[in-house]
This record gives structure tokens, C-alpha cells and sequence, in this order.
């Protein structure tokens, strides 16, 4: 009977045994890997068995293991075991791997575990170890750079925030920064921070206190692919350890670590070329433009001022404002550049001005032309252009100069500079012409006159020619006419030349007759004084007149005596060369 | 009918308008009374209807010196200037222009024989040259006449070394006219009207640029390679330029 109720107990205990479930598993530390990690599996069984046999790790190599374990324990009389082969395996190849299956016998019966598969992936940098306190740092500390604006226009303000972020168990206790980022490319200006404050953020989903470490205002100076380098701060962490001091409170372990913020990018983008002025210096934001003029009229050798101020946001520092065109007879000297600029998260605020001290030398209006000025808006994406007014300075009281104020340079064909010269007054008198004139100067008008003198001077001079051989062949014609007369009037003498009374007769009336004819003289007042002057005004020679009157004396006398032949011969030719001399002169 | 009256009025107005001494008055009168607008286009008006003189550049240009136009203002005096390069009013108030204008170009500087033979030169313009030719043409025949006529030996040798003296004056004067009318004819001068305009080395963008030009500046044109225009300033710099507005002081308009 007994042995009937131990077998029944026993028989119970057994039932109760295998309701109570035997369980073979295998558990691995992670289903995903690296191909530089080490993956742990633990083959656990709640019940004693034999025969125990480790599957074929065909994709992993056994690097540790295996190791048994056995633990027993009674939990409110309720006892439990479990019986644990562990082996640390490393991957052999990427990919896929798959654990395949344990066996044991327990209790004579077989169990298996099933096949567990794994993911192999690339190494990883660090092989983490989840329960060092590197590990723990790691994910409970972040030091995060913070970038408003990834993708900036040149020389937009961008700003980098640096936070540190942390959470429990780890407790910070000073920070300090190993190395600080030179920010090459970029304008930096970096905004201090009073006093680190933390507060409480999220990050990836998960609380965490923080603490901004570092706030930077950028403006980059080149396009393309910038890198913002790292921080590296050296920070000072408690970390609670498993052991606990008298009062049980866990000791808190001191480690110093050095962190840094992930490399991050920034792409720059040019500004857009379409829509470009010309007169762009660079300036990128929001802003007001003015030109300001101290005076508007003044004497000379006085001075003004004038100033070109741009006022707004943006990258005032960084451009220059636009030059001032002046009229080069103005003395004009090197601006003043001053600077009001406060520059917070949101960039440069304030207003940067040029000063310039204008003298004018000379009277005068003196245009001060517009200036313009130009700056993108990197909000709207669009050029702006302002332009200032115009403005004119009247100089009075002064000298007024030439187009140079080099006096010196006395070689110059110019204007010399004359004191208190006004603006003339504008003329009254017309004095209109019609503008289509013909020139002068190498019209055929201009020819024609030219050649016209020496035309007629060549007509003139033939002229003067044929006149002079006419006036020549006269002589011949009056000798031959005077010849002609003296026949004439000598012919009767000259049939008388036989006849001594009557040539002498004839020979007289034939010079008296010729006088009469030449001079117009009476025959009634005929006497030789009378003819010698009346021949005296003529323009004859004494020679002449002598002779002619000896010719008149020798007709008298030859005619009461005797006379050869020869001397009437010899008074005729006489006569005829008195005749003709006289009439040649006459 | 009426209607058709008014418009024949108008008509006629619009033709012949008024005498350009009227049109003169009227402008001049403006001036006075600082319309300069109104004294401007009447004074245009005048050279629309194809007459000019200096009096009349000059007024124009006084009247765009008070409107602050350096550039017309500038070109009307050189124009004056052009027709009487000796009035003291026009050398004064181009003065007052020049020194509203921005760049301030020194001049080359002359040596004392350039200048004597510039200043000789420019004594008569070109048409008072060729006037003077023609009459010492006629000199020269007259005495030479004389030399012939005259049969008294002083009065011969003396006309004769006049007319020999009227001779050499007459072919120089020609020359110079000759002269004077063809470095006229190839040196063209303009006012620039462009507010700012760069000045290149060479007629392509690749070159450097040599100066910058304002309005109001006078530059002589050279050569002309497509849309470029060599230029050369008072002080002798040249350089091309591209587009820029230059306006001929030649064409008398």
C-alpha cells in the first residue's frame, strides 16, 4: 500500500514536474551586430539534464566558452533552478547568421532550442560594452552643435549654438574647453555667456538636462561645402558606482572625459547672380542708406561734411560702404570710417557711416551725385537698390578757377583764376545765322576768287604787251604820217627845187602850214617870237625849236640871196627831219 | 467755319511761328524769370528751325548750368566756344561748368613754340584764313599789275617786293587753312553724356581699365573697332570705351 502511495507521489511530483513546464532556450545579447563584435549566448535550461550538445556554430567562431553555470534558489518555499552554458561567439561574415539549435535530454526526453538568427553588419567604430562606464558616458552624455541654418547665402548671419547635454546617473561637475573651433571662412563673433545655466530639454525623444555651452554668430565668407570644426571640452563627470559608502549611499566615481561635438557642414550658398547690380559690395541683410550734407551753401575755403551711413541689419562690418564721386575741385579728404554696430543671435545691428571733410576751393555749384547703394535681402531673395538724393552745394564768396586748380603749371593754356568772378549774364543780341553754311574754304567760290587775279593778270598783262608793240608800230605810223605831211606840204617845195623864189616860198608856207595844222596858229599872228613860244610850252627841246626857227630865218633870207643848189637841197632835208622830229615829240 | 479758321491759325502758328529773334527774346526773357525749362525749349526751338550762334549756345548753356546738367551744359559752351572762341563771357561761365563736372583733366602742357604756332593759327578760323588768302590773291595781282604798268624805276622795284611780300602771305595763309581745315576734319571732339564710364586698355573686356570718365568730360574720338570707340583725353591718356554716350560737338545740333 505504501509503495502504492509513494509511487502515486512520486507519479504526482512528476505530473506536477512536467506541467511545470522544462524549458531550453537560448538567448543571445543582441540579434543585430557588428562584424567586430562579440555576441554572447547563454543555452539555459530549468531543469537538470545530461548530454548537453552545443550546436554547430558553423557562421561564428567560439571565442569563449563554454562555461556552466548552475543556480538554485527557494523563493517563498518555491524553488528554482536553472542550468546555463554560455559561449561568446564572434561573426565570421556579414550577413545573415543563423544559431542553430541546441540539444538536451532531459529527464530521457529530448528538447531543442530554436535556431536564433542574427544580423551581421559592418564593424562598428567601438564595440560597446553596455555595462562599462564608457558605455554609460556615451549614451548619457552629447555635446551637440547646434546650426540654425544649414544652408546660408554668402555672408548671412548663421548661428551655432553649443549644448551639452546629459542625463542621470551621470552628474557633471566642470567642464572646460580643450580645444576651442577655428571657424575659417567665417566671420565669427561669439556671444558670451554670463553664467551656465541647466535646464531641462529633450533630445531624441528622451529628457535630458542641458546646458548651452557656447553661442557663435557666423557669417560665411565663401560658397560651397564649409566645415564647422569641432568643439572638445574636457568635462568632469560623476558616476555612481555599485559600491556604497558607510551610510549607504552609493560612492560616486570622478572621471574626467573629453568630448567632442560631431563635424558638422555648411552649405553656402552663392548669392543669385540674376538681378545683380552693379554697384553690389557685398551686403547682405536689411538696411537703410543715407547721404547727409552738413551745409548746403557756404563760402569758399569753408568746409562741410558729408556722410554716407548705412543703418540695419546685416553684415555691416563686412562690406564697404560706396565711394563718393565728388568734382574734382573740391578738396576733398580720406573719410572717417565709424562703426555703431551691436551684433546678438540675430547678427549685426546698428549703422556703419563714412565722414568725408569737403573743402571747396572755388565758387560755384557743386552737384554731389546721388550715390547708390545696393544689398541682399536674403529673406526675400531679392537686391534692394537705394539711392540717396542729390544734393548741390552752392559755394559763393571765392575765386572762380579753370578746369584745373594746378595754377602752378604755367605752361597750361588755361584760365587763370580771377577773384570774385561772377556768373556772367546770358547774352541779348541773337546775332542768329543759319547753321547749314556752306564753308568757304574749298568751295568753288573760294577757288574761283583765288584763281581770278592771276587770270586777269595774265589777260592784263597780255594786254599791256599788245599795247606796247601797238604803241610801237604807232611811232612807225606817225613817222611815216609826219613823212607823209611833210610830202605834203614839201611836195610843192620840192617840184621847186630848181626854182630858188618859189621852193624858199613854198618851203615857209609848208612850215607855217604845218604849225598851223599841230599848233593852231593863226596866220595872221604868225611871228617867230609868237612860234618860238608857243613851241617853248611844248615839250620840245631848245635844239628842236632853234632849228625849226633857223629853218623859218634861212626861207627869209635865202630868198634875197643867192643860193647853190646845194643848200636848197640841204634846207629840204632839214626841213623834213625838223617835221618829223617835231611831230614825234608832239 | 470758325473752327475751320482757328485751325488755319494754328496752322500757320505751327509753321512759320514766330521770327527766331522773337523766340530769342521770349527764352531770354524766361531766363530772367528763372523758368530755365521753358527758356531751354525755346531756345531749341530757335536751332530747330536751322539757325544758331554763339549768343544762342551760350544762353542754352547758362540755362542748363542753372538746371545742374553738367553734360548739356558743358557741350553748349564748347559749341559757343566753337563759333567764338574769343568771348570773355563764354571762357567764364565754361569756367563755372567745369568745375561742376567730376573729372578735372589737366592739360597737356605746350612748348613755347606749339603754342605760339597754336595761337597764330587760331588767330582766324579756317574760313578767315581762306578770306585772307582771296584777298592777298588780289593784292598780289594788283601789285604785280602795278609793276608792270609803272615804267618809273622806284615805284617798279617797290611794287614789286610788295607784291613778292603778298605772295609768300598767300601761300602761307592757304597753307594753313589747308592745314587748319584738315586736322578739323579728322580730329572730332565730344562731350561725354554717360554718368560714369570705365576706360579700357584695349577694345575687349579682357583688358584692364585704365581710368574712369564722368559726364561732363571732353574727349577726342579715334578709331572705332565694332561698338568700341578709341578716345583720348586732354592730358593725352586714350583708352576704349564701350556704349558710352558721346555726343559729336561737330554736328551742329
Amino acid at each position: 500500500m505504501h509503495k502504492y502511495i509513494l509511487h502515486i507521489i512520486v507519479l504526482l511530483f512528476t505530473v506536477f514536474n512536467v506541467t511545470a513546464q522544462v524549458s531550453f532556450e537560448a538567448r543571445v545579447s543582441k540579434k543585430s551586430m557588428g562584424l567586430n563584435e562579440r555576441l554572447r549566448v547563454d543555452f539555459i535550461m530549468n531543469k537538470n539534464g545530461d548530454n548537453f550538445t552545443a550546436p554547430n556554430f558553423s557562421d561564428f567562431r567560439v571565442v569563449g566558452g563554454p562555461n556552466q553555470s548552475i543556480s538554485n534558489s527557494w523563493v517563498n518555499g518555491k524553488k528554482s533552478f536553472s542550468k546555463t552554458f554560455t559561449y561568446f561567439l564572434s561573426p565570421k561574415k556579414k550577413g545573415a547568421a543563423t544559431l542553430k539549435a541546441a540539444t538536451v535530454k532531459i529527464e530521457g526526453k529530448v528538447y531543442r532550442t530554436t535556431p536564433v538568427k542574427i544580423t551581421v553588419s559592418e564593424s562598428v567604430a567601438v564595440p560597446r560594452d553596455p555595462n562599462s562606464p564608457e558605455y554609460l558616458i556615451d549614451d548619457n552624455l552629447h555635446l551637440v552643435a547646434e546650426v540654425s541654418n544649414p544652408r546660408p547665402y554668402l555672408n548671412e548671419a548663421i548661428t551655432v549654438v553649443y549644448k551639452l547635454y546629459f542625463r542621470s546617473p551621470l552628474k557633471i561637475s566642470d567642464a572646460r574647453e580643450i580645444e576651442s573651433p577655428k571657424f575659417q571662412d567665417f566671420w565669427s563673433h561669439i556671444i558670451k555667456i554670463p553664467q551656465l545655466q541647466v535646464q531641462n530639454a529633450t533630445f531624441r525623444g528622451e529628457d535630458y538636462k542641458v546646458v548651452v555651452w557656447r553661442k557663435t554668430v557666423l557669417y560665411p565668407q565663401k560658397t560651397g561645402k564649409l566645415t564647422l570644426e569641432p568643439l572638445s571640452l574636457n568635462v568632469v563627470i560623476g558616476l555612481p558606482s555599485n559600491r556604497r559608502d558607510f551610510f549607504g549611499g552609493r560612492i560616486v566615481q570622478q572621471t574626467s572625459r573629453a568630448i567632442t561635438a560631431e563635424k558638422r557642414f555648411i552649405n553656402v550658398k552663392p548669392l543669385p547672380e540674376k538681378g545683380k547690380p552693379a554697384n553690389f559690395f557685398g551686403a547682405v541683410g536689411q538696411f537703410d542708406f543715407n547721404l547727409i550734407i552738413n551745409k548746403n551753401d557756404l563760402k569758399a575755403s569753408e568746409s562741410f561734411e558729408l556722410k554716407v551711413k548705412a543703418s540695419g541689419s546685416g553684415n555691416l562690418k563686412l562690406f564697404t560702404l560706396p565711394k563718393l564721386t565728388l568734382p574734382n575741385t573740391l578738396e576733398v579728404y580720406e573719410p572717417e570710417h565709424s562703426e555703431d554696430v551691436k551684433t546678438s543671435l540675430g547678427g549685426m545691428k546698428g549703422s556703419i557711416e563714412d565722414k568725408y571733410t569737403v573743402v571747396p576751393r572755388f565758387q560755384g555749384k557743386y552737384p554731389i551725385s546721388p550715390v547708390s547703394f545696393s544689398y541682399f535681402d536674403p529673406k526675400k531673395e531679392e537686391y534692394f537698390t537705394l539711392i540717396s538724393q542729390e544734393h548741390i552745394v552752392d559755394v559763393y564768396d571765392g575765386p572762380i578757377a579753370g578746369n584745373s586748380t594746378n595754377k602752378d603749371n604755367s605752361t597750361s593754356n588755361q584760365l587763370v583764376s580771377t577773384e570774385n568772378e561772377s556768373f556772367r549774364f546770358i547774352k541779348l543780341i541773337p546775332n542768329l545765322r543759319p547753321i547749314e553754311q556752306l564753308a568757304f574754304w574749298g568751295s568753288k567760290e573760294f577757288y574761283l576768287m583765288i584763281v581770278a587775279p592771276f587770270l586777269l593778270l595774265l589777260i592784263f598783262y597780255f594786254l599791256l604787251r599788245r599795247k606796247i608793240k601797238i604803241s610801237g608800230d604807232v611811232d612807225g605810223i606817225k613817222l611815216k604820217m609826219a613823212n607823209k605831211l611833210a610830202k605834203k606840204y614839201l611836195g610843192s617845195a620840192k617840184k621847186n627845187l630848181k626854182n630858188k623864189i618859189l621852193f624858199y616860198d613854198a618851203l615857209e608856207r609848208a612850215l607855217h602850214n604845218y604849225l598851223k595844222a599841230k599848233l593852231n596858229i593863226e596866220t595872221f599872228d604868225f611871228n617867230k617870237e609868237k612860234i618860238r613860244q608857243l613851241l617853248k610850252e611844248k615839250p620840245l627841246s631848245s635844239d628842236d625849236i632853234d632849228s625849226f626857227i633857223n629853218l623859218l630865218e634861212n626861207c627869209e633870207i635865202a630868198r634875197y640871196s643867192p643860193a647853190t643848189d646845194a643848200k636848197m637841197q640841204q634846207d629840204f632835208d632839214q626841213a623834213l627831219n625838223v617835221i618829223a622830229t617835231i611831230d614825234r615829240k608832239l | 467755319m470758325k473752327l475751320k479758321l482757328f485751325s488755319f491759325l494754328f496752322f500757320f502758328n505751327y509753321t512759320f511761328g514766330q521770327s527766331p529773334s522773337v523766340v530769342f527774346e521770349n527764352a531770354n526773357t524766361a531766363y530772367n524769370n528763372a523758368k530755365y525749362e521753358k527758356a531751354v525749349s525755346l531756345y531749341k526751338e530757335i536751332l530747330d528751325q536751322g539757325e544758331h550762334s554763339a549768343a544762342l549756345y551760350y544762353n542754352l548753356a547758362n540755362c542748363y548750368y542753372r538746371l545742374n546738367n553738367v553734360g548739356e551744359s558743358v557741350f553748349y559752351y564748347e559749341k559757343a566756344q566753337l563759333l567764338n572762341p574769343n568771348d570773355q563771357d563764354i571762357k567764364v561761365n565754361a569756367a563755372f561748368a567745369q568745375n561742376m563736372a567730376i573729372d578735372a583733366v589737366e592739360l597737356l602742357p605746350q612748348t613755347q613754340l606749339t603754342h605760339m604756332k597754336n595761337s597764330f593759327f587760331n588767330s582766324f578760323s579756317t574760313e578767315g584764313w581762306a578770306i585772307l588768302a582771296v584777298v592777298l590773291a588780289w593784292l598780289f595781282a594788283l601789285f604785280i599789275g602795278l609793276y608792270l604798268w609803272n615804267k618809273a624805276p622806284f615805284l617798279k622795284r617797290t611794287f614789286f617786293i610788295l607784291a613778292i611780300l603778298s605772295s609768300l602771305l598767300l601761300v602761307s595763309s592757304i597753307s594753313i587753312s589747308f592745314m587748319k581745315s584738315s586736322t578739323e576734319e579728322s580730329t572730332i571732339y565730344g562731350i561725354l553724356f554717360s554718368e560714369k564710364i570705365d576706360v579700357w586698355a584695349e577694345p575687349n573686356s579682357r583688358s584692364e581699365v585704365l581710368f574712369l570718365l564722368h559726364e561732363g568730360t571732353k574727349v577726342q574720338l579715334l578709331d572705332a573697332l565694332q561698338e568700341w570707340q578709341k578716345i583720348k583725353i586732354a592730358n593725352g591718356s586714350e583708352g576704349w570705351i564701350k556704349g558710352g554716350n558721346i555726343r559729336s560737338l561737330k554736328d551742329f545740333k
